[in-house]
């Protein structure tokens, strides 16, 4: 079958064509770039929303793109399964534009932080990790001002398998030293309950496909992109 | 300040008398209020390079002598050829000024500024490096301030327009107190083609003219004229001469503009930098030998009410001026739409060689446009200061510290310790194209996509080595930045400069100015390495002290890396390995780490540079990079040897035996040799099956080199072989030491 993914280009996205050139040269798949208000659903299999610094953040990270036609566009793709994925700006998008429960706030620390961190896989049934193993540890980096995780209802995204990435150590371990950002409970990344298709992290993967630009010499982000085209594929058989 | 009488009432310049008359002369007239304001800017220091341009002079012709060289001097940017149909372009300037009074939007928009100079050549901006000058941080809330802001502010605004920052270096020292130093530097990757596509005159008249980009306000006014004059406690109330920073905008008008480079239809484009509209529009048409003429009522405005004077010299941010063929201008028009970035077709070029701007039935700007953008130089003297002899004499005190105590206060030094508290607040990741990180190299390594083709670059130089000898700092400078990208593997290809000196008015200032640029020029026609661009900051003086800052010809290196594999990384790799020392250690301690931090003095016999030496260690690490010899390099830098060291075990936990017998000079004291800052040294880790074979290339090259030591697995190193008794240093705790000099000074 011939896939097709879009990335949304976001006024000041500026990880768009970091996740094209992945998804082009690395995943060898179809992927258009897609001015933000010119994007229709019917065309793509899946979308992409990069990361970036969407409308320079100005009001509150996201929020202003959460208002965007592309969101009403990609509401009717969440709503029928089909995957949604967030990267870092794009989560932040998610949750503003309530696809994903909870926020994301300013770092613990106050400020940018641009660093590889490991993240432990604790879902593997959707959209963007059925390829892992729960329990893997993956190498990604981030970058990012405003980025801890929060939700009020801990318990339910717990209840209903919500969590898909936490920060680890190395081994895997949880600790308050491998969490970069000052989430709740080290959460890195989350999906929905319905379709487990709408996937929103804080970390790169397309920064991490390529083992030329991993300190240690890993793809992993590889994964998360091949497991998206997985999905795509057993969705339509 | 001038003050100067015309029809329509007085006004203040910072234009001498002579040059008013120049100006009156040449226009056989009295120039109006707005045209006096224009050329207030285009003849400030800043615009025109009145005091430097003679000496500048001295650099030879890249773009004539270098066949790679596309675009010089002059140019907004560099432009070099680096094969496979692609072009960099790459520049350094400084926004010293700005920041020293709001760090925060003064650093901003010294990003902003230098990426529009990279895209204006009409390729991607995809790396930043910054070079900063503050004040010693420790018991100095006013430096701590600046530097904080001035991070956040390159952070900020970088981060946001998504290009990777992948380098930078910075110094702590006195002179820098009041004024700091905020150089940025920016490099672009496009095709030749596209760099084609985007002169930076126009040569064509009956053309285009179109302001796109953010609206002109009141802010910024003058502020190149600001930034040609020395602070005083008055310049407090210049903040209005800071501009304000949009890097959501800078990010449309970066999208926007290679968009509308894509067309092929832009024949011209320029960024409004210092200077504003008058700058822009003057050195297009000048440049171009067209003429223009410009409706002023198109120009957008920010606020009601403004007249011509202020319009024609705001510096507000974000604006790019475009000269566009009638045929391609609609499809131009149409990119500028869909990016939703704010633009306006203000006039059209014709061939009158004259630049008009018209306010309905008025002619308010009526000029040669060769008159603005050609000022007339002044002959500065120059005098070296008096106080050198005796700083130069000064001796290195015998230490009453053990050299164990001397080396863990140097890895703690702020000059020394870890910067990662800096790089980690910067994107330098976004792009795809990182391959050697902030803290893992001597310079950042970015991948060209499509290509086996890697970029290394980087920027330095050593104020306290130029303080005490600028000729010889400005080559030592050379020597460190280009073997910063050696290290990495990369041969060096072309230079830019950011030149930041004291009040050129003041002769002892200006011979440091005046030697920096020898220093330069001797090395670079010596070692056959084109210089594609500069800038240059006077007046980096504060007024109420009258101290200048410490001379910092600051230096910019771009390389290549051909292959993956022969990209070299810092850490050292396997234990077992050998450690060499390349390149003789000489007792130059003088402007030293270890003299400021130890003895608290600045003088003494700063390094001296061999160019023929130089060149001879740089052949032969080629010839052991071409044979695979070498598993890791750092150059010798600020601290000596063992920080050195030190810093190439941290990454991988390894440790160091090391054995000097032999090794050097026995003339020398112990701390001469330990802690010397002589350039042009590395150190390299290699395999010891290699090891005759390497000796014996040193012999056949006539290198000097020793082997120092091998790599064992306990994290400390062993030091022997020196006069006093052997001593040794826990990794563990140097470790510790270098990295939390900065954040337990700023995280508090």
């Amino acid at each position: 079958m011939n896939i097709k993914i879009a990335v949304i280009q976001f006024p000041a996205a500026n990880c768009d064509l970091d996740a094209i050139h992945v998804l082009n040269n690395v995943i060898n798949v179809q992927a258009d770039l897609v001015w933000h208000n010119h994007f229709k659903e019917s065309n793509y299999d899946a979308v992409v929303l990069p990361g970036g610094f969407s409308f320079g953040d100005y009001l509150r990270a996201g929020i202003i793109a959460a208002h965007s036609p592309a969101i009403d566009e990609a509401k009717i793709m969440l709503k029928d399964g089909r995957p949604v994925i967030g990267i870092c700006n794009g989560f932040q998008i998610l949750t503003e534009a309530q696809f994903l429960p909870g926020a994301l706030l300013r770092n613990e620390s106050l400020k940018f932080s641009c660093k590889w961190v490991n993240l432990k896989v604790e879902n593997n049934k959707t959209a963007c990790t059925n390829k892992m193993n729960v329990g893997d540890v993956l190498a990604f980096p981030i970058a990012h001002g405003e980025g801890r995780y929060y939700t009020d209802n801990l318990k339910e995204l717990e209840d209903n398998n919500q969590i898909v990435f936490r920060y680890s150590t190395e081994n895997g371990q949880l600790t308050q030293e491998s969490n970069p950002n000052g989430s709740l409970d080290n959460i890195a990344g989350i999906c929905n309950s319905e379709f487990v298709n709408c996937i929103g992290l804080m970390p790169h993967p397309e920064r991490a496909s390529e083992a030329i630009l991993s300190p240690k010499g890993t793809d992993h982000g590889k994964l998360f992109f091949e497991s998206i085209v997985e999905f795509i594929k057993r969705r339509v058989s | 300040m001038t003050k100067v009488k015309l029809e329509e009432g007085d006004i203040d310049v910072d234009l001498e008398e002579s040059e008013i008359n120049w100006i009156k002369e040449t226009l056989c007239r009295d120039p109006s209020i707005t045209e006096i304001g224009m050329f207030d800017v285009m003849h400030s220091e800043h615009c025109s390079y009145k005091s430097s341009r003679p000496k500048l002079k001295l650099f030879e012709d890249a773009e004539k002598n270098y066949d790679y060289v596309l675009a010089g001097p002059g140019e907004d940017a560099g432009v070099i050829d680096i094969g496979d149909g692609y072009c960099l372009a790459f520049r350094i300037e400084s926004h010293n000024h700005p920041s020293a009074i709001e760090p925060y939007h003064g650093a901003a928009t010294g990003i902003g500024g230098i990426i529009r100079d990279v895209l204006c050549m009409g390729v991607r901006p995809i790396a930043l490096l910054d070079p900063l000058r503050f004040g010693r941080l420790k018991g100095n809330p006013h430096s701590q301030w600046l530097f904080k802001y001035v991070v956040k502010g390159i952070a900020d605004y970088g981060n946001c327009t998504g290009i990777s920052t992948i380098g930078g270096e910075v110094e702590f020292d006195d002179s820098f107190e009041s004024n700091c130093l905020v150089n940025v530097a920016c490099i672009g990757l496009g095709t030749i083609e596209d760099f084609e596509h985007a002169p930076s005159k126009a040569y064509n008249p009956g053309d285009f003219v179109i302001l796109m980009g953010g609206s002109t306000g009141r802010d910024g006014i003058h502020g190149v004229t600001f930034a040609s004059r020395t602070l005083t406690e008055m310049s407090e109330a210049d903040r209005p001469a800071v501009q304000i920073g949009d890097p959501f905008t800078k990010k449309m008008i970066i999208e926007a503009t290679l968009e509308a480079v894509k067309t092929g239809h832009v024949r011209g484009l320029k960024d409004l930098g210092g200077g504003g509209l008058s700058c822009a529009l003057s050195e297009l048409t000048g440049d171009g030998g067209t003429g223009g003429d410009i409706d002023f009522s198109k120009i957008f405005t920010r606020e009601p009410g403004m007249n011509s004077f202020e319009v024609m010299l705001s510096e507000s941010q974000e604006r790019m001026a475009f000269i566009v063929r009638p045929k391609g201008l609609e499809e131009v028009l149409e990119v500028f739409r869909k990016f939703e970035v704010p633009h306006a077709v203000i006039g059209r070029t014709d061939d009158s060689q004259v630049l008009k701007v018209r306010n309905g039935e008025n002619l308010v700007v009526n000029l040669p446009a060769i008159a603005l953008s050609d000022a007339p130089t002044v002959a500065r003297p120059e005098k070296r200061p008096d106080y050198l002899d005796d700083l130069l004499a000064q001796k290195t005190p015998k230490p009453s510290l053990s050299l164990e105590e001397i080396t863990y206060k140097l890895i703690a030094s702020e000059n020394i310790c870890s910067k990662e508290w800096i790089y980690r607040q910067y994107d330098h990741e976004v792009g795809v194209r990182s391959v050697v990180k902030c803290g893992e190299g001597d310079s950042g390594v970015l991948r060209i996509i499509g290509t086996n083709k890697f970029i290394a670059a980087s920027v330095g130089v050593n104020s306290k080595h130029c303080f005490l000898d600028p000729y010889e700092g400005a080559k030592g400078g050379l020597v460190e930045v280009c073997g910063n990208v050696i290290a990495n593997g990369a041969k060096p290809l072309a230079m830019v400069n950011c030149c930041n000196f004291g009040n050129p008015e003041v002769p002892e200032s200006f011979w440091y100015f005046s030697k920096a640029v020898e220093g330069m020029n001797d090395f670079c026609r010596s070692l056959k390495l084109p210089i594609v661009g500069g800038n240059v900051s006077f007046y980096n003086e504060d007024e109420v002290n009258k101290t200048a800052i410490k001379a910092t010809p600051m230096i910019m290196i771009v390389g290549i890396i051909e292959g993956e594999k022969n990209i070299i990384t810092l850490p050292f790799k396997d234990m077992g390995n050998d450690i060499f020392l390349i390149g003789e250690t000489k007792a130059e301690l003088g402007g030293s780490e270890y003299h400021s931090v130890i003895h608290n003095i600045e003088g003494g016999v700063p390094p001296t540079v061999d160019e023929e030496k130089i060149k001879a260690i740089w052949v032969f690490l080629f010839e052991l990079y071409n044979r695979n010899l070498v598993k890791a390099n750092h150059d010798v830098n600020k601290g000596g040897v063992i920080i050195t060291i030190a810093e190439m075990c941290f990454k991988n936990k390894l440790g160091a035996n090391l054995d000097f017998t032999n090794c050097y000079d026995k003339k020398l004291r112990d701390d001469e040799f330990l802690f010397s800052e002589t350039v042009g040294r590395f150190v390299i880790e290699t395999s010891p099956k290699d090891r005759n074979l390497i000796l014996d290339l040193a012999i056949q090259f006539k290198i000097d080199l020793k082997k120092i030591g091998m790599l064992i697995s306990r994290s400390e190193i062993t030091i022997s072989g020196i006069k006093s008794k052997q001593f040794k240093l826990d990794l563990l705790k140097m470790k510790r030491l270098y990295d939390s000099t900065i954040p337990n000074l700023m995280e508090i």
